[in-house]
């Protein structure tokens, strides 16, 4: 193929491992870093840590950066002037199986630029753990949970990092991993038993289904009895 | 029946009778299936079919249903409708639990009567595992149609019963409360599985998930 035939869209159909490739990892050209500002000084910046640049389909840019150093990266795409990365609209993960490193995607959109920046940190399996992002951006909260929950990523520094999709306490493991079982790890019986063991009231506080403080809002004004000159002697007593 | 004198027409006027005679069982079950009040236990697309039955063009109020009962203590029957995932189970068991005798159970859709397409790791395998159902109504989604004629059926199942029956039919063994309604064999049964799923394999070879939590050991006992 070509290179003036390639697009994006190529990079798609020929997924993130490619055999035979020169590069195994469908790279972008160096010359494709300068079509991105935000590429092109993450390389000049933190050259070391940025482990390589793709452009998926869409001209979406990809940088995938070291996980030990993720929470500084992110921390300058949000606050230096150039970039402003202020909105995470996604975080969430990929496993590719067969071994390969787990990946936590973070999805960015500067609101001040109007740029989109994809940024991946390849996880290995035996070290599931990177930094939390939620000193960033206080969205995250619940999607790092879920990623927690369906992938076993650890976040490090996540105030509340529990379950949140599956039940408090399934047993089975981490179902979007590529080692789970379709079916789950117990039999049908099992699963039934656990499931109506649940006790759902031990998980949950009031306060969570007060998020915004709607339950305040509503009460009602106190009823002012002095105002009914009808109900005189009760509003003398009160 | 009472209503209609067969030599003279209907009554009306002055000359009608004040009372009727009819049977105890005929007089309970007309008025128990003329107003059977649903709970909608709505929990995925079949649920719009539901909202769509109860809404002018179907007009499930034709049947006595126009009040869909949000609370399961005021409930007769039981719609469910959608799939539903094992964390909901104890919440649909606990909303059976609560509802009144008599009453009665749909299951509304491919989803709850089988799990439908959903044969994985989070998805009730039909929800008669969980609570007793008295018609499954087959679609993905059912038509509102179907529903009607589920309900119909109910009603047809409500027209034969006899309040001789009432303790065999309808009394219910505080044991069985926030219990799942089949056990061991029967779930089995009732759960095998079925499509693409019968080559899935419950080992697979690959590594093993690390646990997060000591309680998440699946050798541990539960
Ligand atoms: S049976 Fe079909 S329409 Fe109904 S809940 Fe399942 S997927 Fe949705």
């Amino acid at each position: 193929m070509s290179d003036e035939s390639r697009s994006g869209l190529d990079a798609v159909d020929e997924g993130v491992l490619v055999e035979g490739a020169a590069s195994p990892y469908n790279e972008a050209p160096p010359e494709a870093r300068n079509d991105h500002a935000s590429v092109a000084a993450l390389y000049q910046r933190f050259g070391g840590a940025v482990v390589r640049h793709q452009v998926n389909a869409g001209g979406q840019h990809v940088v995938f950066v070291d996980p030990s150093r993720s929470l500084e990266i992110l921390t300058w795409l949000r606050d230096d002037a150039e970039h402003r990365y202020d909105m995470c609209s996604d975080v969430t993960a990929v496993d590719y199986g067969a071994g390969r490193p787990v990946n936590v995607v973070y999805q960015l959109f500067s609101t001040t630029h109007k740029r989109a920046l994809r940024v991946r940190c390849e996880l290995p399996l035996d070290a599931l753990e990177i930094d939390s992002v939620m000193p960033l951006w206080k969205g995250v909260d619940w999607l790092e949970r879920e990623v927690f929950d369906l992938f076993g990523i650890t976040f490090r520094g996540h105030p509340d990092l529990r379950r949140i999709l599956m039940p408090h306490d399934y047993a089975e493991g981490y179902p979007l991993r590529k080692d789970f079982p379709l079916r789950g790890r117990f039999s049908r019986e099992e699963q039934t038993r656990r499931a109506l063991n649940q006790d759902p009231e031990r998980f949950y506080i009031p306060e969570e289904f007060e998020v915004g403080g709607a339950v305040q809002e509503v009460r009602l004004p106190p009823v002012n009895v002095t105002a009914a000159p009808d109900r005189g002697t009760t509003a003398g007593e009160s | 029946m009472g209503l209609i004198d067969r030599t003279r027409g209907i009554f009306v006027g002055p000359e009608a009778p004040t009372f009727l005679t009819t049977k105890l069982d005929f007089f309970v079950n007309w008025a128990r299936r003329n107003s059977l009040w649903p709970m909608p236990f709505g929990t995925a697309c079949c649920a719009i079919e539901m909202m769509a039955s109860a809404a002018s063009n179907y007009d499930l109020s034709r049947f006595g249903m126009e009040r869909m009962s949000f609370s399961p203590r005021q409930a007769d029957v039981l719609i469910c409708a959608g799939r539903v995932p094992y964390k909901l189970a104890p919440v649909l068991r606990r909303v059976w639990d609560q509802m009144p005798q008599p009453k009665w159970s749909i299951s509304m859709g491919a989803c709850a009567s089988s799990g439908g397409v959903f044969d994985v790791y989070s998805m009730v395998q039909g929800i008669d595992t969980i609570i007793p159902v008295d018609v499954y109504i087959p679609g993905c989604p059912p038509r509102p149609e179907a529903l009607i004629y589920g309900l119909m059926m109910i009603q047809e199942k409500i027209r034969q019963e006899s309040l001789n029956d009432h303790y065999a039919l309808r009394s219910e063994d505080p044991a069985t409360v926030a219990r799942p309604r089949a056990a061991g064999e029967e779930l089995v049964g009732l759960t095998g599985p079925f499509g693409n799923s019968t080559q899935q394999d419950r080992l697979s070879g690959l590594a093993v998930t690390p646990a997060a939590f000591p309680s998440d050991d699946p050798s541990s006992d539960f």
